[in-house]
């Protein structure tokens, strides 16, 4: 049991973050993660019944979901009562998305549920038919009532999502698939009620139950593959905290985390999550990022380090940080947001995709009128039966459900496969035009190279103090990005600089009691400068130079750390038929030594933005596709300008970075995986657009010359659309054994 | 033959009672977690 105040949780303007509220009550999931058997599951029940409604407990998840009075009851109290049985509780935000889809999900399965006891009930009432039997006057009108009785919930119930998107599509003066889906649905449904009626003429009840029922069934598989793109969202939004514990003085205060502020001190005890990116302060912390960088096992700060909302306190200490970035600002809702930007986004391809499918469904439509047209004229007064079964058969057989569904299932199966592994596909059309991606193009620090370097030597140059030197560089890089940056920052200084302007791909100049000082690389120093015979350069080291407005005052010798994993990626690259190139803004000897090292052939040094930019562009002439990797910031010009942009976002740059790809997990071990994903899901949709438009073409004829029953036009429609989506989530099902997804702590439902 | 026309509509009523119970059966969710239940059960003997 814990001492924890949780009465700030019955504030009710606070109640919306958690609660989604049902006719007066609220209902509140609440993970549990002291509990860890069927017993304690027993005692979660047994805490909050009485009090609390509808109370459901999953072990799997370990949450509790329950429903109660705020009139009347304080959700404060059923915490309590669950911490006092040591369950460790903890208040998850509201579930808006998931219980959306949950009812979405539920609705679903209830019409395919009832459009399988319809078909298969209307079915047998239809068989003495099938066998031409007459079941005379008397029993006849019974069994066509009762197929009429069915087939009002299995066509117009079950159907509703067809006709009522049919209706959408034509108030918008659109065509898609499901106009002609209404259409046969409707036009069977009506003439089979008429004859019903009259007591005469073929029924379709049959099919039109069948039909619904087939197109449930595909429907049901798409919804699936796109939800589970989704999840990872769902589970990003519960990691959310509510509240935060601040620090005053000695006192330590439960807050909204609307009311906190930048600068603040909060505490994280153990087990919980950070509610804002801060700036470690006091103790080194161990953190679950494995939502956000995809990374599973706990990663280790060390004091003065961000770390992000959404992470989760492993140690068994409290943890103390200053708050840097708030709410919206967070990586982690720029990672929600992204992520919800590339759900709703339509892909070029999918837009063709859809354009066809509108064409084609006018021709199908012309084509029905047409058949039915053909078969009026030959079987003159008799061949209005057959007219209709005609018009019916080629209006259900050339349905382009396939067409419409081959990119957006693929396209969904191929991102979230990737997006689980940590790499976020921010447009869904960069994984189509990564797929044509022939040559690569690397910047050097912070992406094959680690963003964190070390100072190893600073040497004075005239004589003068280091530690000045140290003062006056740390005071000049502390507003900076750059990945140079990192090397001072652990250099606390009181020495203050002004009027900072960076030069791009130079230096660095700033003002400092009264001085100018410029900091940056050897090669555009201002004032001229030998390096010292002692200075036992390392081949990545990197040497950036102090200098007065008179002479220059030191050298800063800067290690490096190449990326563990970059020689296998790019070897692995290599392997896959890539031309790759590094581009950098440092020094001929420290990119040589780097290319040599990873086995890159084509490099160039001191490379501005602007050269890297006009390289970019001289291989786009020649007919080249590119994917520019890059830090995202220092890089953006040529991020923008690339085919397909890559980026190791370094927090606060994630928006900025307008990359295509975000490699989150801060590793370039993916590029290989994206690369093999993206010809992948391309492969997947030529080969689903081949076969959705090769099917209708073949069954097209055959459906207008009567040789398709309505019937088995329906089966053969939903198998062509079954066979699609299988297609799709084929490569989906092969990952999870080829590349296991990190687990994930299970926080909500 | 003339059960059939008591079966029928017998039948067809039936029919409606499995769509109606089968449709709140999904709504109270019994078709999600199903491993919950197998989970509770070494609890049901104490």
């Amino acid at each position: 049991m814990t001492d924890r105040d949780w009465t700030v949780y019955d504030r009710a303007e606070l109640r919306q973050g958690f609660a989604s509220s049902r006719a007066g009550d609220c209902e509140v999931t609440v993970a549990l993660d002291g509990m860890h058997c069927a017993a304690c599951a027993a005692r979660a029940e047994k805490a909050v019944t009485g009090a609390a409604r509808d109370v459901r407990v999953n072990v799997a998840t370990r949450s509790l979901r329950f429903r109660y009075d705020p009139a009347t009851t304080l959700l404060s109290a059923l915490l309590a009562a669950l911490d006092r049985v040591g369950l460790e509780p903890r208040l998850l935000a509201a579930p808006d998305a998931g219980d959306r889809s949950r009812q979405i999900r539920r609705l679903s399965l209830a019409r395919i549920g009832v459009a399988t006891i319809c078909a298969m009930q209307v079915m047998m009432l239809a068989w003495p038919s099938y066998f031409g039997i007459d079941s005379g006057p008397d029993i006849g009108p019974l069994l066509r009532g009762a197929q009429l009785a069915l087939s009002v919930p299995g066509v117009l119930w079950a159907g509703w999502p067809f006709l009522s998107a049919a209706w959408r599509s034509l108030r918008d003066r659109q065509l898609d698939m499901n106009v002609p889906v209404a259409l046969a649905l409707l036009a069977a449904f009506i003439a089979s009620a008429v004859r019903a009626g009259l007591g005469s003429g073929e029924l379709y009840f049959d099919t039109a139950t069948m039909f619904v029922w087939f197109l449930l069934i595909g429907r049901y598989l798409e919804g699936r593959s796109r939800e589970k793109a989704s999840e990872h969202l769902r589970l990003l939004a519960s990691r959310r905290a509510l509240t935060a514990q601040r620090r005053v003085g000695p006192a330590i205060e439960t807050i909204a985390i609307d009311a906190l502020a930048i600068g603040d001190v909060v505490i994280v005890a153990p087990g919980e999550t950070l509610p804002a990116d801060g700036r470690l302060i006091e103790t080194a912390a161990e953190l679950d990022e494995s939502l956000l960088s995809g990374e599973s096992r706990p990663v280790v700060h060390a004091i003065g380090d961000t770390v992000l909302a959404g992470s989760l306190n492993l140690g068994a200490s409290a943890l103390a940080l200053v708050v840097e970035r708030l709410g919206g600002d967070t990586v982690l809702a720029q990672i929600a947001g992204l992520l919800d930007n590339a759900g709703h986004a339509k892909p070029r391809v999918q837009r063709i995709a859809d354009r066809i499918a509108g064409h084609f469904v006018a021709a199908v439509l012309l084509l029905a009128a047409t058949g039915a047209g053909i078969a009026l004229v030959e079987g003159a007064g008799a061949g209005g039966e057959k007219a209709f079964a005609i018009a019916l058969a080629v209006l259900v057989a050339s349905c382009p459900c396939a067409l419409s569904l081959a990119v957006p299932v693929t396209l969904a199966a191929g991102t979230s496969r990737l997006a689980k592994q940590g790499l976020l596909v921010a447009d869904a059309g960069a994984l189509t035009a990564l797929a044509g991606v022939d040559t690569v193009l690397f910047d050097k620090t912070g992406t094959l190279t680690r963003n964190e370097l070390r100072l190893r030597r600073v040497i004075s140059l005239d004589g003068s103090d280091c530690e000045r030197a140290m003062d006056i560089a740390a005071a000049i890089e502390r507003g900076s990005r750059h990945p140079i940056a990192s090397a001072f920052a652990t250099w606390a200084t009181a020495v203050l600089a002004q009027d900072i302007r960076q030069i791009a791909g130079a230096g660095i100049d700033a003002l400092i009691d009264g001085r100018r000082w410029w900091l940056g690389a050897p090669d555009a120093a201002p004032q001229p400068f030998k390096l010292p015979a002692d200075a036992a350069l390392q081949p990545d080291d990197t040497v950036i130079v102090l200098c007065d407005a008179a002479s220059a005052v030191a050298l800063f010798i800067i290690a490096t750390r190449v990326r563990d994993e970059a020689a296998e990626v790019i070897r692995e690259l290599d392997r896959r038929g890539l031309q790759l190139e590094l581009l950098s803004g440092d020094g001929a000897v420290a990119v040589g030594a780097l290319a040599g090292r990873l086995g890159i052939d084509r490099h160039a040094a001191r490379q501005t933005p602007a050269d890297k930019l006009a390289h970019l562009q001289a291989l786009q002439a020649k007919g080249r596709r590119v994917l520019a990797v890059g830090d995202g910031l220092n890089d953006a010009p040529l991020l923008a300008a690339a085919d397909v942009s890559a980026a190791m976002p370094n927090g606060a740059a994630l928006t900025q970075s307008r990359a295509d790809l975000l490699l989150i997990g801060d590793t370039l071990r993916l590029l290989p995986l994206a690369f093999d994903v993206a010809r992948t899901t391309r492969l997947r949709i030529h080969e689903n657009l081949g076969w959705a438009l090769g099917y209708n073409l073949l069954v097209l004829p055959l459906a207008m010359t009567g040789h398709l029953a309505p019937w088995l036009a329906a089966a053969g429609m939903s198998l062509s659309s079954l066979l699609v989506v299988v297609n799709a989530l084929r490569s989906e099902c092969r990952s999870v054994s080829a590349f296991p997804a990190p687990p994930t702590r299970p926080v909500s439902e | 033959m003339t059960s059939l026309y008591l079966l029928i509509p017998l039948g067809v009523a039936v029919v409606f009672g499995a769509i109606a119970a089968f449709i709140s059966a999904v709504f109270d969710g019994q078709f999600e977690h199903l491993d919950e239940q197998a989970k509770k059960l070494p609890d049901d003997e104490r």
